[in-house]
C-alpha cells in the first residue's frame, strides 16, 4: 500500500476500520463474480512477465508493481487460499493470502490506481487471460463494501440520483439544447434546422456525454449539423440523455444495470428503433455489450456508435465532405472500450479518409493502441491523478512521434485526458472529437429543402 | 525397473484425471450465457488465439522479448520430448537411432532454454517480485526432468532415475502451476471467442463501415 497506515484519506480510514462482516462480504461478492471462465483464467497465470511492458503504467514508472501479472496475482492470491489444495495447505509455496486489510489495501491501492481497465495486457498475454475482467470481479467486491475512491463512486451516485453523471437538470438540460438550436440555426443559414427532444416516434435516440453539454457543446451541434444534413429522424430524450454509466468502472453490476436500462428503456418509451451513442468509449462498451448482460436480456432495440452511423451516412452519399476543410496533419487515438473491447476499429478511419486531407496513423494503433491513462473511472480518481499523467506519458510520447497537429479521438474522456497531457507534457495539439471534424468538412447548401425534416 | 515403468503410466494417467477433475470443477463455477448480439465471429478469434496470434509479428509481448518466447518455445518442445521419452522408455520401445538423435536435440535445446528462463526469473527484480517459490519449484523440476532425460538417453544407467523424476513430475502436474499445460487451451479459447465475438479479432479490418 503506497497509503502511509496513518494516512488520513477517508478510504484508508475505511479499511482500517474493516469488519469481519464486511471480508466475508467482499469475499462473498468477489465468490459471486467468479465464473468457470474467471476461474479457468485464474488457474492459468505462469507469472511469465511477458505482459508488463504493454501496460502504459509499467511502461511510464517501471514499477513492479504496475505490471499487469502483478496486478492479477493480487486478486489470484485470494483465491488460491480458498480454491486450491495446496494455496489452503502449503500457502506460502504458492503465494496464496488470506483477505486481510492488508491485501484490501493493496487491492484499492493496484486495482483502483493502476489499471484503466483497458484491456492492452489480453492481447500480450501467453495464456491470453481477460485480466481486466478480473480486476473489475474486485473491484466489484470492492465496491460491496463502500471502498471505491470517492470521486468515481460519486459520479455513479450522481448518475443514479439524478439520471446522468453531472447533475445537470431536466431544465438546464433543455435550456442547453434550445441554446444549440439557435446557434445551429445561424450557422446553417436554415431556419428548420432542429436538435429535436423527446420526438416520439423518431428512428433513432441520441445519447450524448454529459460534459458535452457542460464543457464541449460544439460536440453536440456537430452531431446535430451531422443529423440534419443527412435528413434523419432523431431525438434526444428530455430526461434520459446520459451514455455514460461509471458503473462500469466502479463494478458495481446494479447500478451499471440502472443507468443503461434507463436509456434502452427511454428509447422504447419514444418508440426509435435504435439507440445511437455519442464518441464515448466507455459507453459504448457498457451500453452495447455489457448493458445486457447487467439486465440479463438482450436490449431490444439495435445500439449503435454515432462513428457507425457517420460512416454509413457517408457510404450511401447522404453527407457531402471536402476534405480540404481540414488541410492540417490529423491523428486517431483509439479509445479501448470502443476499440479493442468494442470492435470499432474501421469506422473513424473510413470517416476520416473522407472528411481529413492529412492522416497519419499512430504507432501502434487499432486494437494494439496504448490507452491515454484517462479510462477505468482514473478521471474521477482524484486521489490517483498524479500516476495518470505520469502513465499517459506513454500516449504523449506517441502522438509528438506522429508530428500531428491534431488529435481526433472518438472519446470524452479520452479528450479531457488528452487535454491534460497536451498541457502537461507541451504537446501543442488541437484535440477533436471525430464528429467535430466531420462537421467542419459538411457542405451544406443554405436552405436546402429536406422532406425528411418536419417543417416548424 | 519395472515398477517404475508402471509407475510412469499409473502417474501419468492419475494426473490426467486429476487435471480433468480440476477443469470439471472449473466448470462447476458456472458459466454466464451472453445475450449481447455478437458483432463479429468467435470461431475466427479461436482461430487466431491458436495461431496468428501467437506469432511474434502478431503478438507484441513476443516481439518485445523474442529471445524469452525462442526459449519459451524450446523449453515446451523439450518437455514433451521428455514426456514422450519416459512413455517410451515406460513402454520398452525401441527408438530408431535418427529419432534418438533428434530426441536428443530437443531435450538439449528445451533444457539449455529452462535453465535461462529460470535463471531470468532469478536475476530480474521485476520476475522476482512476480514469482512465488511454485514458480522456481516448477520451473526446477521440469529442467531436472529434461536433463535426467537426456541423460538417460545416453547413459542407461540413469533410466531409474529419469523415470522417478517423471512420476514426481506426472504427479506434481495438477498441484502447482504446471496444471497451466491444461487451462492454457481453455484460456487461449476464451480469449478468442471474447475478441473475435466483440469483431476485435482477428486483426484490422481495412477502413470501411
Amino acid at each position: 500500500m503506497t497509503m502511509p497506515p496513518n494516512s488520513s484519506d477517508p478510504l484508508f480510514e475505511r479499511i482500517r476500520g474493516l469488519s469481519e462482516k464486511d471480508r466475508q462480504k467482499i469475499f462473498k461478492v468477489f465468490r459471486e463474480k467468479l465464473d468457470a471462465d474467471a476461474v479457468a483464467y485464474l488457474n492459468s497465470c505462469v507469472h511469465c512477465g511477458l505482459c508488463a511492458d504493454s501496460c502504459h503504467y509499467y511502461l511510464a514508472t517501471g514499477e513492479p508493481e504496475a505490471a499487469p501479472a502483478a496486478k492479477l496475482d493480487l486478486v489470484n492470491k485470494i483465491f488460491k487460499k480458498r480454491y486450491t489444495l495446496l494455496g489452503r495447505t502449503l500457502p506460502q509455496l504458492v503465494g496464496a493470502r488470506e483477505l486481510s486489510r492488508e491485501t484490501v489495501g493493496e487491492w484499492v491501492d493496484s486495482l483502483f490506481g493502476r489499471c484503466t481497465l483497458c484491456g492492452r495486457c489480453s492481447l500480450s498475454c501467453t495464456m491470453g487471460i481477460n485480466i481486466f475482467s478480473l480486476i473489475r470481479a474486485a473491484r466489484s467486491a470492492l465496491a460491496a463494501v463502500g471502498l471505491v475512491p470517492p470521486g468515481l463512486q460519486s459520479t455513479v451516485d450522481t448518475a443514479i440520483r439524478t439520471g446522468n453523471n453531472m447533475g445537470i437538470s431536466k431544465e438546464n438540460w433543455l435550456e442547453t439544447v434550445a441554446w444549440l438550436e439557435e446557434e445551429l440555426r445561424n450557422e446553417v443559414g436554415d431556419g428548420r434546422v432542429r436538435l429535436p427532444v423527446d420526438r416520439e416516434g423518431a428512428r433513432i435516440l441520441y445519447a450524448i456525454n454529459p460534459r458535452e453539454a457542460m464543457f464541449f457543446p460544439l460536440s453536440i451541434s456537430a452531431v446535430g449539423k451531422i443529423f440534419h444534413a443527412a435528413g434523419e429522424d432523431w431525438t434526444f430524450s428530455s430526461t434520459n440523455f446520459d451514455v455514460t454509466n461509471y458503473g462500469l468502472y466502479n463494478g458495481d453490476d446494479e447500478a451499471a444495470g440502472i443507468m443503461s436500462g434507463r436509456l434502452l428503456q427511454a428509447a422504447k418509451k419514444l418508440g426509435c428503433s435504435e439507440l445511437v451513442l455519442a464518441e464515448c468509449g466507455h459507453g459504448f462498451n457498457s451500453n452495447r455489450w455489457q448493458a445486457p448482460e447487467w439486465l440479463g436480456k438482450k436490449s431490444g432495440v439495435k445500439v449503435r456508435s454515432i462513428l457507425q452511423v457517420v460512416a454509413e451516412y457517408i457510404r450511401d452519399g447522404r453527407l457531402r465532405l471536402d476534405s480540404s476543410r481540414n488541410m492540417k496533419i490529423h491523428t486517431l487515438h483509439d479509445p479501448c472500450n470502443l476499440v479493442r473491447l468494442g470492435g470499432i476499429i474501421g469506422e473513424q478511419r473510413y470517416i476520416l479518409k473522407h472528411a481529413v486531407r492529412n492522416f497519419i496513423e499512430m504507432t501502434p494503433h487499432g486494437e494494439k493502441n496504448y490507452c491515454c491513462g484517462g479510462g477505468g473511472g482514473q478521471l474521477a480518481m482524484t486521489n490517483f491523478a498524479k500516476r495518470r499523467i505520469e502513465a499517459g506519458k506513454i500516449k504523449a510520447d506517441q502522438i509528438q512521434k506522429t508530428g500531428a497537429a491534431v488529435v481526433v479521438t472518438p472519446c470524452h474522456n479520452c479528450i479531457d485526458q488528452l487535454m491534460e497531457l497536451n498541457k502537461h507534457y507541451k504537446l501543442g495539439v488541437e484535440i477533436k472529437s471525430v464528429c467535430e471534424i466531420v462537421a467542419d468538412a459538411l457542405v451544406i447548401e443554405p436552405m436546402k429543402t429536406n422532406s425528411a425534416l418536419p417543417a416548424i | 525397473m519395472a515398477i517404475l515403468r508402471t509407475g510412469v503410466f499409473i502417474s501419468l494417467l492419475a494426473s490426467l484425471f486429476l487435471l480433468t477433475l480440476q477443469v470439471f470443477r472449473t466448470l462447476n463455477f458456472g458459466r454466464r450465457r451472453l445475450h449481447s448480439e455478437a458483432h463479429g465471429n468467435r470461431w475466427k478469434g479461436v482461430a487466431y488465439a491458436f495461431g496468428r496470434g501467437m506469432m511474434p509479428w502478431e503478438k507484441e509481448s513476443a516481439a518485445r522479448h523474442l529471445p524469452t518466447y525462442i526459449a519459451g518455445i524450446l523449453y515446451h518442445g523439450g518437455i514433451f520430448a521428455a514426456i514422450f521419452w519416459a512413455l517410451v522408455l515406460a513402454a520398452t520401445i525401441h527408438l530408431p537411432r535418427a529419432w534418438l538423435f533428434f530426441l536428443q536435440v530437443a531435450l538439449a535445446a528445451g533444457f539449455s532454454a529452462g535453465v535461462g528462463l529460470l535463471a531470468k526469473r532469478a536475476i530480474k527484480p521485476e520476475m522476482r517480485h512476480l514469482s512465488c517459490p511454485d514458480d522456481f519449484i516448477a520451473n526446477s523440476l521440469a529442467d531436472l526432468f529434461i536433463l535426467s532425460g537426456l541423460l538417460a538417453s545416453r547413459i542407461e544407467a540413469v533410466i531409474p532415475v529419469f523415470l522417478t523424476v517423471a512420476i514426481i513430475t506426472f504427479l506434481s502436474m495438477p498441484l502447482g502451476k504446471i496444471r497451466h499445460c491444461f487451462f492454457f487451451f481453455y484460456s487461449r479459447f476464451l480469449f478468442g471467442s471474447y475478441f473475435g465475438r466483440r469483431g476485435v479479432l482477428p486483426g484490422t479490418r481495412p477502413a470501411k463501415p
